[in-house]
């Protein structure tokens, strides 16, 4: 009840503050924050925010500013300093929750304030063209049979591909502490291992490997999505009987002890630069889906998702407590 | 000199206990390692190699010590190396607090001029700020690199 | 469509007068922003990428690739003549190159470092046209086990940079190879050697390290002796061009570096670090004149730039016959070909041919204009070693301080470079080889993840390491490498005392 309460509250003080947000955005020297390097995900989204704010002139100003390291964390101690800031954003994700948890971050998700969820990119598991295994129950089957045997190739430790290595792994009712998942530092390096035929499976997301697939040398055995996505022509887990979701968004948060107006302000820009046309253009050229949740729905779903991570990194060993 | 070359190098001691102790420092960072890896080398073995070889090299020095195999050298001048390492002090302090990159730059250039033996400081802080600006403007306004910014880079 | 008619057209596409503008303007804007230690060419196409949207993609293409390559050619610049390597890449090149411009032969340094780039360049650009689909499946079938003896390799190799002192060299490694713990463990993700400090989880930047022991422990060194020791560089002493010695001496290492750099450029995990180093120690090995490395010898510049620059075109080897982006600077090409809604795989030679052969053809024109720019600019550059040396030395300071702190907007990164600094210097004193420390930090932690990622498909499994044939061979020949100097020795012992 207290959630559809809050909801409503939150519905009604935006409709009043509507008109006041929009003007005073549009006078807003903005900061994005892009806890990562030039050129990564986070970065490119940040850039992208920019170019659409600017374009359709939704704030007067727009910066991106830098601030790479340990899976975002850095950044995310420097943001959570910016304490009532309310024309600074840091853009982060899914990665980030498991980061955190990871390097053991006297920061953590809780301290900011969420403001959108913007996208999400299924993740998919692929073997070699040539391998035995033609779907997601075969592999179930090796799984079963021997998990050591199974090696899933991947991304950085801890990251979106190795928390579902294990969420693959207790789905088909192995130890997800005995999973053999081996990390590589970038796609082409975890690719050429898959395509070797070092590795019995890879986990990326589907856009890194989607080249690959098309063209034959890698077979999708299966995409991460809750429901089958236009263009994308694999099975989920789920209709092939395993119980295995997981998106990896993208998002946008606020420094914490912002005002509620400012928190208004920002969720009011958000939601007019996702449905900007400069922002579908955006999302069109990177090849990126859609995902908006406004401030209120995007802070609940944070919480489940920082609580699911939490599990399974626990029953990864990654994260002891 | 004759009977100085009976004498031990205190420089060589020096580097040997610097080694072993930073191989001390690796070991007792391992040894907070919770995680082993499930399959293959862990991520304890190579900070056991790369100790044990320290350690080795330790004792190695210590021999080249006592063998005085160490160069001869010369008086270095304290001054010159108080003022570069005070210019990157400064730096480190002034971008810390948030006072930007051009005056930081242009206590560097001052500092080191000086210490390269130039006593004309005003000249030196006036070319360090116009090197300073003329680099902000190029990189930060042209090139959209990301210096930090402190009262001066605002007015621009 | 024929590789070479193909090539001939993105060759003509990439001649107008626009595109050759466009070009001009990439190769001037990548120098500038290269010469930034810590910005390698990968930093510089992402901060300039958003410039080259507004182009239409011919122009796009040939502006990117001109600052890619200018973004390579200022690094090595500035590691030439001011001992301050723009990127990792150009550690190899600084080593020798540095020495030759403080014996005034600056001039025929940047000269045979600009054109054995410009050689390697077009053969390894002839390499893409004809040995791209070869050579792909070769590189996919390296896995990490022969990853693994390829740094044993390497390592060897490191011995070459150890100077009179084995025990010295070892000393400086090892601090190196410690170094290289520092940060989050790749396989397990968990830090080591962090001490609680956000910044060190990611590791120590190479180039935060490089430019800590070189420039800045050689600015306190020199400060320190400056009244012993009047060091006045001469920018130029002899020929400012390259003579026909130099010409002679150049030519085979150009050639060898290009042979080190396309195919360990093509492997997904290759880089352009090995093969630099690896091209330095052979010509250490090969050279007629021993006496000279460690004292600006030209075949130490003119091979490791010549692997340098090839590398990175064996980078696009996999980029566009597999759409695998393989080094931070090919995944900013991927980047590059999205903005046109192309997506670079095995069907993009099929589909977009024009864009392809034109991306090469650019590559080409972009590494000659860079030629016909910086030849001329030789003199300039090189007289920038005859501003006196205070003002030098501090502008030396300013602009590493400034690549450092814009490649990582952190004062820990600045703390660090300053500790490197100090490292820098009292090494120099104390007679300890600096290179060993920066090779250490490099080859360490990837020798130790390949190893470690054999294993654990291996299940802890040993015999991996030998069974692979490549792998197989390539730790003989590491052995070979290893024994090899001895045995020589030994032979030419032999020899004299016979004669």
């Amino acid at each position: 009840m207290s959630v559809l309460k809050l909801a409503w509250s939150g519905a009604i003080a935006a409709t009043v503050a509507t008109v006041l947000a929009t003007s005073a955005a549009a006078q807003m020297e903005l900061r994005i924050i892009a806890p990562a390097a030039p050129g990564g995900g986070w970065d490119q989204t940040a850039r992208s925010l920019q170019q659409a704010m600017m374009t359709e002139k939704l704030v007067k100003s727009a910066q991106v500013i830098n601030i790479p390291g340990a899976g975002g964390t850095v950044g995310l101690a420097q943001f959570i300093n910016n304490k009532g800031d309310g024309n600074s954003i840091m853009v982060n994700g899914f990665v980030m929750v498991g980061a955190i948890l990871l390097n053991k971050s006297p920061v953590n998700l809780s301290q900011v304030t969420p403001i959108a969820r913007l996208t999400e990119e299924t993740q998919v598991i692929v073997v070699p063209a040539n391998s035995p295994i033609k779907n997601a129950k075969d592999l179930v089957a090796a799984v079963k049979k021997d998990v050591a045997r199974v090696t899933f190739a991947g991304g950085s430790a801890g990251g979106a591909d190795h928390i579902m290595a294990g969420m693959f792994v207790a789905a088909a009712g192995g130890d997800p502490s005995k999973v053999n998942y081996v990390p590589f530092s970038g796609g082409g390096e975890s690719l050429a291992a898959i395509m070797g035929g070092r590795v019995t499976a890879g986990i990326s997301g589907y856009g890194e490997y989607e080249g690959q697939i098309k063209a034959g040398r890698l077979r999708a055995i299966g995409v991460s999505a809750p429901n089958r996505l236009p263009g994308i022509n694999v099975p989920t887990f789920k209709e092939q009987g395993i119980d295995l979701v997981l998106t990896n968004w993208r998002s946008v948060v606020a420094p914490p002890g912002i005002t509620p107006e400012q928190k208004i302000a920002l969720d009011q820009l958000m939601e007019r630069t996702v449905k900007s046309k400069a922002w579908q253009e955006q999302l069109k050229q990177k090849g990126w889906v859609n995902a908006y949740l406004p401030a209120n729905a995007f802070a609940t779903y944070l919480q489940e998702e920082i609580a699911r991570v939490g599990g399974v990194l626990k029953s990864l060993g990654l994260v002891k407590s | 000199m004759q009977s100085q070359d009976r004498r031990v190098d205190p420089a060589g001691i020096v580097v040997a206990v610097l080694l072993a102790a930073l191989a001390g420092v690796i070991i007792w960072d391992m040894t907070t390692l919770q995680i082993t890896q499930t399959y293959g080398v862990g991520p304890k073995a190579m900070p056991i190699v790369v100790a044990v070889g320290l350690s080795l090299l330790a004792i190695g020095n210590l021999v080249l010590a006592f063998r005085r195999d160490f160069p001869q050298r010369e008086q270095a001048a304290h001054l010159p190396i108080i003022l570069i390492l005070g210019g990157l002090v400064a730096v480190i302090v002034l971008i810390a607090i948030g006072g930007g990159f051009i005056p930081a730059v242009t206590i560097l250039f001052a500092a080191t001029a000086t210490a390269f033996g130039r006593r004309a400081i005003l000249t030196d802080l006036a070319i360090g700020f116009v090197l300073g600006t003329a680099a902000y403007l190029m990189f930060a306004k042209l090139l959209s690199l990301s210096l930090p910014m402190g009262p001066i880079e605002r007015l621009f | 469509m024929d590789p070479i008619s193909a090539l001939g057209q993105g060759l003509l596409v990439a001649l107008q007068p626009m595109n050759l503008l466009f070009a001009l303007v990439g190769v001037l804007l990548g120098t500038a922003v290269g010469v930034l230690p810590g910005i390698g060419p990968a930093l510089t196409v992402a901060l300039l990428l958003p410039v080259t949207f507004k182009l239409d993609p011919a122009g796009s293409l040939i502006m990117f690739a001109g600052v890619y390559y200018g973004g390579m050619y200022g690094g090595s610049t500035t590691a030439i003549l001011i001992n301050t390597p723009g990127e990792s890449a150009s550690l190899a090149t600084m080593l020798e190159g540095n020495k030759m411009a403080k014996a005034g032969r600056g001039g025929p340094a940047l000269a045979t470092a600009a054109i054995g780039s410009f050689v390697a360049g077009t053969i390894a650009t002839v390499g893409i046209v004809f040995l791209a689909p070869w050579l792909v499946e070769v590189a996919i079938r390296f896995g990490p086990e022969d990853y693994f003896a390829l740094m044993c390799i390497a390592f060897i190799t490191v011995s070459a940079t150890f100077g009179s002192s084995p025990i010295r060299g070892l000393t400086s490694l090892f601090i190196g190879l410690a170094l290289g713990l520092v940060g989050i463990d790749k396989l397990t993700g968990q830090s080591r050697m962090h001490f609680g400090v956000p910044e060190l989880l990611d590791g120590i930047e190479i180039t935060t390290l490089a430019v800590g022991l070189f420039a800045v422990g050689e600015a306190l060194y020199v400060a320190s002796r400056r009244h012993l020791v009047q060091e006045t560089i001469e920018p130029v002493r002899g020929s400012l061009w390259m003579t026909a010695q130099d010409w002679a001496r150049s030519w085979k290492p150009w050639l060898r570096g290009a042979m080190f750099g396309f195919p360990i450029g093509a492997l997904p995990a290759g880089g352009a670090e090995i093969p630099t180093f690896l091209s330095y120690s052979t010509e250490r090995q090969l050279t007629k004149y021993p006496q000279e490395f460690g004292h600006g010898a030209i075949e130490g510049v003119a091979g490791p730039e010549a692997a340098n620059n090839a590398s990175a075109a064996g980078t696009l080897v996999p980029l566009l016959t597999l759409g695998l982006p393989t080094s931070a600077t090919a995944a900013m090409m991927l980047a590059g070909f999205q903005q046109y809604g192309l997506n670079p795989g095995p069907l993009l030679f099929a589909e977009r041919p024009d864009l392809v052969w034109g991306l090469i053809a650019s590559l080409f024109i972009a590494n000659a204009m860079l030629l016909i720019l910086n030849l001329p600019l030789v003199g300039l550059w090189v007289r920038l070693l005859s501003i006196p040396q205070p003002w030098l030395y501090a502008g030396i300071l300013v602009f590493a301080t400034m690549g450092t702190i814009a490649a990582k907007p952190s004062v820990v990164e600045l703390i660090m470079l300053a500790v490197f600094g100090v490292m820098g210097f009292l090494m120099r004193r104390y007679d300890y080889p600096i290179a060993p420390v920066v090779i250490g930090l490099i080859l360490g932690p990837v020798a130790e993840q390949q190893l470690r990622r054999a294993l654990a498909i291996s299940l802890g499994d040993p015999l991996v390491l030998v069974e692979s044939p490549m792998s197989a061979t390539l730790l003989a020949i590491a052995v070979i490498a290893l024994v090899a100097p001895f045995v020589m020795r030994g032979l030419g012992k032999f020899k004299a005392e016979t004669d």
